[in-house]
């Protein structure tokens, strides 16, 4: 009954009291009432943290031993350079180039998550219209590519965006263009080919936050006579920016790693960190240097999670939905 | 009865003595798959393995899964088809073993393809190659200058994302002579890369697999690539309207190298010896894959089948044989230097 209650009071609040009546709704009645009966006793929550533990313990025993440890030796491999602990690492950070390739791919990879996100917020809020068999056929034309080997897809879209390709002859044939134009081997293929991969990572945590929006929040708006831009720019896009920057993050971060988009539609200019390491690893034998442009690579990664953390409450807006 | 103790000791055991265990698998040879992969097969490792016993064909060669497999001290290949430059640039990492020509005799091979850690069986080239309909009426190109030639040969170009092949076929477009490419002093090194300077705009693709210069060249997206012979002539023989030719062809020989501590080094060598025999070569030239290294098989190529391989001595003639170790030396120098290229 409280929870109604405070539902009706609330309204006339706006956003803000929206928000805290959906953390009453989901029944969460400890952090609002701490004295609340429901916590229990102590010795149940003994008993609950080593349930954890327990149920944690495969997860992190096969972590350890397939990611920590080998980790670990990556390490020390990066602090064996040929001339001492930290050469590979000053050797990289001393390189005009190895700098400018980073540079290159943190650039691509925020470009490259802007536009994902752009194309899949529209696109997730069709879906969330959708219903019965029309969303079960628009999320199988959303994954049935993700099941399509990387290395084919890219090879599908050099046929595709060719100087003779379909794409090509079509804007040839329609007269919007004198002559062939150059979709590939530049920024815009590699774009092309990147966003399309990436597409359903940024695409699914947007669709799950809109499907959590209460479309009575956004009726109420309406009834207290907010225009639709209003609603839009007030309850809607504040209610399903965590699941906006989640699919952001989550594509930014796998941009990061990309190796065979941009090696096979971009120029040279677009080499990125992965295509560096790839070199270092099979054709120069140069394995301190390798292990020291992931492991800088991973510390960039690891400072801007955090940062980006203290702005969006990452973990959470991952495990909330 | 196996009780949980002994079965532990046995898989401890059995995880210690690795490389002995190793000795238990069959004679294993690994090259780079594709076409070339099963030309090797057909007509070196298939009929000795008829002689000598079996012999396991994997593939692709990696050479970090080489140096991997030697500094774990568990080599699972004895065997390996490499690119020349990894001849030297795995003796420098202490990789490989040296090959032993007490066992093999070759005084019937030209020279440039014996060396202490490596020996090439079979040869391919780095060609210039055009689309023919791109070409100006009645005039199909001649030389790298002629590939440099923007002017005359307008449309776009491909190069390979390495400097080698890059260097010596700059090179030769600046008019050095065949015999003067090497040895690769720094002079050399700043012309090769002013004149690469000189052809980047116009380069839409720096390949990294064989297969994209082809690919480029028939749909018309460039109008001359560098790239391999092989692909080339695989392309022709669909038909594509694809030209090449072998003047001024850079000629690079393929080698065998032995791993490290592999546990079938004098079986490793026997093969060796009936890669380059008259009668493996023989009928390596025959599959019209590669070229053969042997002359005396070479000289045995009929008219067709001379115009396929850059070993024929008409080809052999007007190319410039890649000198690997010079090769290993100018690239190991110039790494950053290319890759700063690149970039900017």
């Amino acid at each position: 009954m409280a929870t109604r209650e405070y539902y009706f009071t609330s309204m006339t609040c706006g956003v803000e009291y929206a928000t805290r009546f959906e953390i009453l709704s989901k029944d969460n009645l400890k952090e609002i009432m701490p004295s609340a009966p429901l916590a229990g006793s102590r010795d149940r929550r003994v008993d609950r943290f080593w349930g954890s533990v327990l149920l944690l313990l495969p997860l992190a025993a096969f972590l350890l031993m397939v990611f920590v440890v080998p980790l670990a030796m990556l390490l020390k491999l990066s602090f064996g350079g040929a001339g001492g602990p930290f050469s590979a690492y000053s050797e990289i950070a001393s390189s005009e180039v190895y700098r400018k390739v980073f540079l290159n791919t943190f650039t691509l990879a925020i470009t490259v998550a802007s536009c994902t996100v752009l194309l899949s917020y529209p696109t997730a809020y069709m879906l969330s219209q959708l219903s019965g068999w029309k969303r079960s056929v628009a999320f199988w034309c959303l994954f049935f590519p993700l099941w399509i080997s990387v290395l084919v897809r890219t090879f599908s879209w050099i046929v595709i965006l060719e100087k003779s390709g379909p794409v090509n002859r079509a804007l040839l044939g329609m007269g919007l263009t004198s002559s062939p134009l150059s979709l590939l081997f530049n920024s815009f293929g590699v774009h092309v080919g990147m966003v399309h991969v990436l597409l359903p990572y940024a695409l699914l945590p947007i669709f799950t936050s809109m499907k959590a929006v209460d479309r009575r929040l956004l009726l109420a708006s309406d009834s207290l006579g907010a225009s639709p831009l209003t609603t839009f720019g007030r309850i809607y896009f504040p209610l399903t920016l965590p699941g906006l920057s989640t699919g952001f993050v989550l594509v930014f971060l796998m941009a990061l790693g990309f190796y065979i988009t941009p090696a096979m539609l971009g120029a040279a200019q677009h080499m990125t960190i992965s295509m560096l390491i790839d070199n270092f690893v099979n054709e120069r034998l140069a394995w301190p240097l390798a292990a020291a442009a992931s492991f800088s690579l991973l510390f960039v990664i690891v400072a801007l999670v955090a940062s980006a953390n203290r702005l969006v409450n990452f973990v959470s807006a991952m495990a909330a939905r | 009865m196996l009780n949980r103790r002994a079965f532990t000791i046995s898989l401890a055991a059995s995880a210690l003595t690795g490389p002995s265990f190793a000795q238990g698998r069959p004679f294993t040879f690994c090259s780079f798959g594709g076409a070339g992969g099963a030309a090797i097969k057909t007509a070196f490792m298939d009929p000795i393995s008829k002689k000598m016993g079996q012999i396991a064909n994997v593939s692709p060669t990696n050479y970090s899964k080489i140096k991997a497999m030697v500094e774990a001290n568990a080599v699972e290949w004895d065997l390996v088809d490499t690119g020349g430059l990894f001849v030297f640039q795995g003796r420098n990492q202490n990789l490989l073993e040296k090959i032993d020509y007490s066992i093999i005799d070759v005084s019937k091979l030209p020279q440039v393809w014996v060396k202490e850690y490596g020996l090439y069986t079979f040869a391919g080239a780095t060609v210039y190659a055009y689309n023919k309909d791109q070409m100006p009426k009645g005039r199909e190109p001649q030389s790298w200058k002629d590939f440099w030639d923007i002017a005359s040969f307008p449309g776009g170009r491909t190069l390979y994302s390495r400097f080698y092949y890059n260097y010596e076929a700059a090179l030769l477009a600046a008019g050095v002579p065949l015999s003067e490419v090497y040895p690769a002093t720094d002079e050399k090194v700043d012309l090769a890369f002013d004149k690469l300077r000189e052809i980047k705009p116009h380069v839409k693709v720096w390949w990294t697999a064989g297969a994209q210069p082809v690919q480029l060249l028939s749909t018309g997206e460039v109008s001359m690539a560098l790239a391999w012979s092989g692909r080339v002539l695989d392309v022709m023989k669909e038909n594509a309207p694809v030209g090449m030719s072998y003047n001024e062809a850079i000629a690079w020989g393929e080698p065998f190298v032995v791993p490290r501590g592999t546990p079938h080094r004098d079986m490793a060598m026997q093969v060796l010896k009936y890669c380059i025999s008259d009668e493996a070569q023989t009928a390596f030239m025959n599959l019209g894959v590669y070229g053969p290294v042997l002359p005396s098989a070479a000289a045995k190529a009929t008219p067709e089948q001379a115009k396929t391989f850059v070993t024929h001595p008409d080809n052999m003639r007007r190319a410039c044989v890649m000198n690997d170790e010079e090769v290993a030396k100018y690239v190991a120098k110039n790494e950053e230097r290319w890759q700063k290229f690149l970039i900017s």
